[in-house]
């Protein structure tokens, strides 16, 4: 048979195998958020929630009220786990990088990072994890009812094993997936969810700075 | 095995070393080594070990850059990987493609006068040929399509398949030495050539100056490690389009255009020794050297 004959039947094959391809997850997402109507990318809430009330543990071993500790800046809150393949990193590491380009400091808007493993995450581990993306992120870690009660007042679904991780690295974990924004006075004003990319973020860092600090939070 | 698939593609999975074989990959690859050799078999033709080795090579070089785990992670994890692989499918593969297939296959794939070769006649003027290719390589590094095919195993081998296409029909001109076909000779061949170097540039720079990542499939990919940079992936990416697909190229365009100096260099030699045979006959015809031959031209001046 020759070259000829052949690609037909390769090209027919090619698209009906293509056609059946599943649509993944890097599909839906890799386009990046859409734009709001009010210009954000972030997703505005439809119902109104605060900053957790919980005190957690921060990577030195000392108590942190959540509420207390955030209260007066706007902030970036996300729950997640340094074994994570995925999510966790990417938003991470997205985070990270926006706020160098959007010249946004922590100082500005503070990025909380709290473990919904404790089991595998030890304050070590976590400074180990952030340090990767910045050194000044705040990561926190509890007991896994405490972190289950904060997930919980904002109707979050608490963390629940998933399966083994087929990289090999003990269990994955399901939680949620979103960033949660909160004003300076601690409202829960929008979410990011999986798939904000970095030209999200530098257009929504400044107006978090400029229409949720103290003072201007709406 | 259950992942087994036909075509790499972005598939948001969670990067692991365990082989994904690809079917499409093998397919191809066995379709143009066994459809070569057929074809060399049914035109009763034998097969030429300097063409041989040069189209196994290049189905080489397309196997591996699209096999896993090159092809999967140029597909969907890193875009150095991606661009590499485009630098493989264009300056290695092509090349080496096209200077395996001997004069006598073309005429057969493109008889004279058939509206396949007049639509190769075409796209394969040089002119056209330097357009195909570089519209080729601008829309397929576009962000939204990029974005839009690469997660799918189809829209995937379609931008591999015109990579592949379009390197083919712009190396024709340069590589082809046919003239009936379209062969440009030097210096047009090595101005043609350095053109296309220079318009890599472009998307190779868009890529290396981009404050932010222009590809979403690859920003938001499971990292391979952690504190993996999107922004120096691509970064390196168009490093790697500009200084390895720069020095690829220009090495080929430095081989093509020492071997055409060379080759010039002998017919100048051979015109030489022709010229110098000729004067010695007409010397020897016109008897021993007196004043009548002008030693200037080696000519008689006299009847």
């Amino acid at each position: 048979m020759t070259l000829r004959r052949l690609l037909p039947p390769l090209l027919a094959l090619a698209l009906i195998a293509g056609a059946c391809a599943p649509t993944t997850a890097t599909a839906i997402s890799a386009q990046g958020l859409p734009r709001q109507a009010d210009g954000w990318h972030g997703v505005p809430l439809e119902v109104e929630r605060d900053m957790p009330d919980v005190t957690l543990l921060d990577t030195a071993g000392d108590e942190v009220d959540l509420r207390e500790a955030t209260a007066g800046t706007p902030t970036l809150l996300f729950f997640g786990y340094t074994s994570c393949p995925d999510i966790c990193p990417i938003h991470m590491a997205v985070i990270a990088s926006a706020m160098e380009q959007a010249r946004v400091s922590t100082d500005t808007v503070q990025v909380v990072f709290v473990s919904v493993d404790p089991e595998r995450d030890t304050p070590e581990r976590i400074d180990e994890f952030l340090a990767h993306y910045n050194h000044r992120f705040l990561g926190l870690h509890g007991d896994l009812d405490v972190v289950a009660d904060a997930l919980g007042q904002l109707d979050l679904p608490g963390p629940v094993v998933e399966g083994a991780d087929p990289r090999g690295e003990g269990d994955l974990i399901g939680h949620p997936a979103q960033v949660i924004g909160f004003d300076a006075d601690g409202q829960a004003q929008r979410v990011w969810p999986f798939g904000a990319r970095r030209s999200d973020w530098v257009l929504d860092l400044p107006r978090i700075v400029d229409e949720w600090s103290a003072g201007d939070a709406t | 095995m259950s992942n087994v698939a036909w075509w790499c593609s972005s598939t948001g999975q969670v990067w692991t070393w365990r082989y994904t074989p690809f079917i499409g990959v093998w397919l191809v690859a066995g379709g143009l080594i066994g459809g070569y050799v057929l074809a060399h078999r049914r035109a009763g033709q034998p097969l030429e070990r300097r063409r041989l080795r040069a189209w196994c090579l290049g189905v080489l070089a397309l196997f591996l850059v699209s096999e896993w785990p090159i092809g999967q992670l140029g597909a969907g994890y890193l875009a150095t990987v991606g661009i590499a692989r485009y630098i493989v499918y264009s300056f290695v593969a092509a090349p080496l493609l096209l200077t395996g297939v001997p004069t006598w296959l073309v005429d057969r794939w493109l008889p004279f006068g058939s509206r396949r070769q007049r639509v190769m006649s075409t796209l394969t003027r040089w002119p056209n040929a330097l357009l195909v290719f570089n519209a080729v390589l601008f829309t397929t590094h576009v962000p939204g399509v990029v974005d839009t095919l690469k997660p799918s195993q189809l829209g995937s081998f379609t931008i591999d398949i015109l990579h592949v296409t379009a390197a083919l029909i712009w190396w024709w001109p340069a590589l082809r030495r046919e003239p009936e076909r379209n062969a440009i000779q030097e210096p047009v061949r090595a101005f043609y050539l350095f053109a296309s170097s220079v318009l890599m540039f472009v998307p190779a720079a868009f890529l290396t100056f981009n404050p932010l990542p222009l590809y979403g499939l690859y920003e938001l990919a499971p990292p391979l490690w952690l504190g993996f940079n999107a922004i120096q992936d691509q970064q390196a990416a168009g490093i790697v389009m500009n200084i390895v697909g720069g020095f690829v190229l220009w090495g080929i365009i430095a081989t093509l255009f020492m071997r055409w100096a060379k080759e010039q260099e002998r017919s100048d030699d051979l015109a030489m020794r022709e010229r110098s045979r000729r004067t010695l006959e007409a010397m020897r015809a016109a008897g021993p050297p007196g004043d009548d031959v002008d030693p200037q031209v080696g000519q008689p001046t006299g009847q």
